[in-house]
């Protein structure tokens, strides 16, 4: 058996509920063992996607291709596919071990196999001793834990996770995104993660999927988002502090509508640099501090410089640029250079 | 995902024909199919032993003709002041006992709870059979029981005369179902979210202010639900009456409710045949009165009631 | 907090209150319970004492025994509420599940349908359900009063279950469904664990009238073998009228399986109705 070319591949898709359109003419290729990312502000549709590729909602057309096999009309279980759910979604009614070896149970496994899989699981995510538990007696960190375990037992083809770090607080979040890139090390798996925090996105991704109002803007690994955003959408998504987005006219540019200037790559110039205006408020990071600069004609800009600046509100101040940092965009948002 | 639709191509979805067919059937063959047929058949009536489409000719002889109008218009008035004298005590005691219950420092609010609801899970049999033993005069407790407290002149055979009888059943009626604005009161009461109290609290509002500034309000929408449930149970109101004072709701009609009128004219009594389409004329005028209040609340009470999100 | 004088008294004003009615709520029926087990003459003499040594008696249990059937009764009662209250919890769940689960045409007119059921009384549709059982050769048999029953508990069963299933996380559901779950099983694995509280709230709602009615077995099935016991002690004290003893007893043997099953299930009914409230 050769391996398919494709852990995924989704052509022409499209979903319409009555007259609104969620997800608008989606292709996507996903090459097996990648991690990828769909990122995107709440309602552009990411989450839609995920539904459809694990089955629990119907595209209205187009095609899914799983590991080389259609898709579209195969049930959930069938699909060779594992899911994590925001709320974890354990059944409260068993342990944890009930909630690992349920689904292997409904596909009629030999129990000896279910019994291998669940101690292995739960050896990989340290959940040994806590098999005996109901989900009730588990903090937020364990059942997280569970929920993804239930999704290894299975060993399936892909791994869909739908923002799966976002009822975790701030401490706990960073460990199991660690948690989750060694997993996805371990285990070689495609996996497919849903999330509207940029941050996750570029951590943990082979390549990021950005999307919007029901499209694709750009798919890309994080570095290639970050260097060239397509549009301006993608280049204000990623980034952080966001991309300053100047109007070209009010610096002299005429072809161009935007330009676009990461805040970290404006830099504190002695007097001559191109942009001035009066410090409105510095934001101290330890390491950083984000500079908010008011600028006549063009409003505020925020430059990130290193954590010791001398900023008051009310100075003067100037950046520089390095020219060939700066993105240019057109009409349509879009990216010239 | 808050939506939990689920959309499925429709060759899979038998199962929801599966879910939804037993209740459908038996509610439908049991309850909305004999309601119809009792609204037809309350234009139909015996003309020369065929039976014959009469059109409202029932009901106008159950309005004006004097054979039936004096029963009816009788029993009408009696219900509604059957109904007055519930909404008038049992929704201001149930709501008074909630408030006090509802607050968290209370001890034993338990026990009262449960204690008081008590008569509303008791079937009208026991409940009438238990007040008229102790309103009897032959037995004697209640009125031994005023005379301990000095009011022993008070006491007359109240269920046995035609001037109180109607009142002393609907104190009976209300001692029996104050547990049900009660708890749903009480219910409504706890739902309002800490915060809020505190908030009124570092307002200066306090105490009964609090009460009546802040938590009526935000419980005006559930005082609606009980009042309306009170005006279904009201004048579909028959065993009590059939309990406590026959069939014929005496003494001389006296406490008459239009569920008693219903049975007697539906089943006869002594020496008058049951009749049939009456019957259903009747049952058709009492749905129509329960549902026109039904409407009423619906479209202009409950409307303008704001109902709260927390 | 230190509680101010003011309060403290608004605290024990709350208990007289609360105590005050909470006696003229169990005093009658303490009156019939207590009285049940004296002899006659100490009824009379004096109805507010409980029974001592002296005027301890059972004879109206006696002639209960004896006269009236009420095991029967009793039985039938059971059946009647049991077999119905298993059908309206059931059904009831299954439709819930569907109206709130799936989205299909129809599926608004059809809540709205059954929840015109909550407020309109079946008994104002008694003249055709008597002729329908009459036609069907029903009358006098309990499965008349269980099908009246169960339409009559439907709605409300239907209605308040959707309001719960709806908050019913739809992770879940979908994490059955990838588990390889059929919908029957997510319904009844998954679904109907969940909603065990408003399950045991609609079920003291719909017990309560179903063993209380007097209505129905009154008319649809009033003879002796399939009394209930709420038309067998209105039909026995009617009988019995001047024997107090024998009254007292059968209400007291009315009052008590109620009272039990409701000290049982209070917790639960309370719970229930503020499910929504207290998280």
């Amino acid at each position: 058996m050769t391996a398919p070319e494709f852990a995924l591949k989704i052509e022409g898709l499209n979903k319409t509920f009555g007259d609104f359109h969620a997800l608008d003419n989606i292709n996507l290729e996903i090459k097996p063992g990648e991690f990828v990312v769909f990122v995107g502000p709440s309602g552009c549709g990411k989450s839609t996607l995920l539904r459809i590729i694990a089955g629990l909602e119907h595209a209205s057309n187009g095609d899914i291709t799983i590991a080389g096999r259609r898709a579209n009309d195969v049930e959930p279980s069938k699909r060779d596919i594992a899911m994590v759910f925001q709320s974890y979604a354990l059944y409260p009614h068993l342990d944890v071990r009930g909630n690992l070896s349920l689904g292997l149970k409904q596909a009629k496994k030999p129990r000896p196999f279910i019994e291998a899989q669940v101690l292995k699981a739960a050896k990989m995510l340290a959940l040994e001793e806590l098999l005996h538990r109901r989900p009730s007696e588990l903090s937020g960190g364990q059942r997280q834990r569970v929920a993804i375990g239930r999704a290894l037992v299975r060993e399936p083809q892909l791994f869909l996770l739908d923002e799966p770090l976002s009822n975790l607080d701030a401490a706990l979040r960073a460990n199991t995104r660690l948690e989750i890139a060694r997993l996805h090390r371990q285990t070689g798996k495609t996996m497919i993660y849903v999330t509207h925090d940029q941050i996750e996105a570029m951590t943990l991704a082979d390549k990021i999927v950005v999307m919007n109002k029901g499209r694709i803007e750009q798919i890309g690994s994080p570095m290639e988002l970050y260097r060239r955003p397509l549009n301006t959408f993608v280049a204000s998504f990623i980034g952080s502090p966001q991309m300053n987005l100047v109007p070209g006219s009010k610096i002299g540019l005429k072809d161009v509508s935007l330009v676009g200037i990461r805040p970290e790559h404006l830099t504190i110039s002695a007097d001559d640099g191109p942009i001035q205006g009066a410090v409105s408020h510095v934001e101290h990071l330890g390491a950083d501090a984000n500079v908010y600069v008011d600028v006549a004609d063009i409003g505020l800009i925020v430059a990130r410089v290193a954590g010791d600046v001398e900023a008051r509100p009310g100075e003067t101040i100037r950046f520089d640029m390095r020219p060939d940092l700066v993105h240019y965009f057109d009409e349509q948002a879009r990216r010239i250079n | 995902m808050s939506s939990a639709k689920f959309n499925r191509p429709p060759s899979t979805r038998w199962h929801i024909l599966v879910f939804l067919t037993p209740t459908l059937l038996i509610y439908t063959a049991l309850m909305v199919i004999p309601l119809a047929s009792t609204l037809k058949q309350s234009l139909y009536n015996r003309v020369d032993d065929t039976l014959t489409f009469v059109g409202f000719s029932n009901f106008s002889k159950l309005l004006f003709d004097p054979i039936w109008a004096t029963g009816f218009w009788n029993a009408l008035s009696n219900n509604l002041v059957f109904f007055v004298i519930h909404m008038a005590l049992q929704n201001p005691i149930g709501i008074a006992l909630a408030a006090l219950l509802a607050n968290p420092k209370l001890r034993l609010a338990r026990f009262y709870r449960t204690a008081i609801f008590v008569p509303t899970i008791l079937s009208f049999v026991i409940v009438g059979f238990v007040w008229k033993l102790i309103l009897s005069p032959l037995w004697g407790v209640a009125p031994s029981m005023l005379k301990a407290i000095g009011l022993g002149w008070l006491f007359a055979p109240w269920l046995g005369r035609e001037d109180s009888a109607l009142i002393a059943l609907s104190l009976i009626s209300v001692w029996q179902f104050v547990g049900m604005p009660m708890i749903l009161i009480y219910a409504a009461l706890l739902s309002i979210p800490d915060e809020v109290l505190e908030a009124a609290e570092c307002d200066g509002i306090v105490g009964w202010s609090q009460f009546f500034k802040i938590k009526l309000p935000l419980i005006l929408p559930t005082i609606g639900i009980a009042s309306i449930l009170t005006f279904v149970g009201n004048f579909n109101a028959f065993d009590l009456v059939y309990v406590s004072q026959g069939a014929q709701a005496g003494p001389n009609y006296s406490t008459d409710l239009l569920g008693t009128f219903l049975y007697r004219t539906f089943f006869g009594f002594q020496l008058q045949l049951g009749d049939t389409y009456m019957g259903a004329t009747i049952a058709s005028m009492m749905f129509l009165l329960i549902l026109f209040g039904v409407c009423t609340y619906l479209f202009f009470v409950q409307r303008r009631l704001q109902r709260y999100q927390f | 907090m230190s509680r101010p004088p003011s309060s403290l008294i608004r605290g024990i004003g709350a208990h007289i209150a609360l105590a005050g009615y909470t006696a003229i709520a169990l005093f009658p029926v303490a009156v019939i319970v207590i009285n049940a087990f004296k002899s006659r003459a100490a009824i009379f003499s004096e109805p507010l004492m409980p029974p001592t040594a002296k005027s301890f008696s059972l004879i109206g249990f006696e002639t209960i025994s004896s006269r009236g059937d009420f095991l029967s009764y009793f039985v039938n009662s059971a059946t009647v509420t049991g077999v119905s209250l298993a059908l309206i919890l059931l059904f009831g769940a299954m439709a819930a599940f569907a109206l709130s689960e799936y989205r299909f045409r129809g599926n608004a007119l059809i809540a709205l349908y059954v929840a015109l059921g909550i407020m309109i009384p079946i008994r104002l549709g008694t003249v055709a359900i008597l002729q329908m059982m009459v036609n069907g050769g029903l009358v006098n048999n309990l499965l008349a009063l269980i099908l009246v029953y169960t339409a009559q508990g439907l709605p409300l069963s239907v209605f308040i279950l959707t309001e719960f299933m709806r908050q019913i996380s739809a992770d879940l559901k979908d994490a059955g469904r990838i588990d390889g779950l059929s919908e029957y099983k997510i319904f009844f694995t998954l679904v109907l664990p969940l909603v065990r509280p408003a399950i045991a709230t609609v079920a003291v709602f719909t017990m309560i009238p179903i063993w209380n009615d007097l209505w129905f077995p009154l008319i649809l099935a009033p003879a002796e073998q399939t009394k209930t016991i709420t038309l067998g002690a209105q039909v026995f004290i009617g009988q019995f009228v001047t024997d107090w003893n024998a009254v007292l007893a059968a209400l007291t043997l009315a009052i008590v399986p109620v009272l039990i099953l409701y000290l049982l299930f209070s917790r639960q009914l309370v719970r229930g109705l503020t499910a929504g409230a207290v998280k």
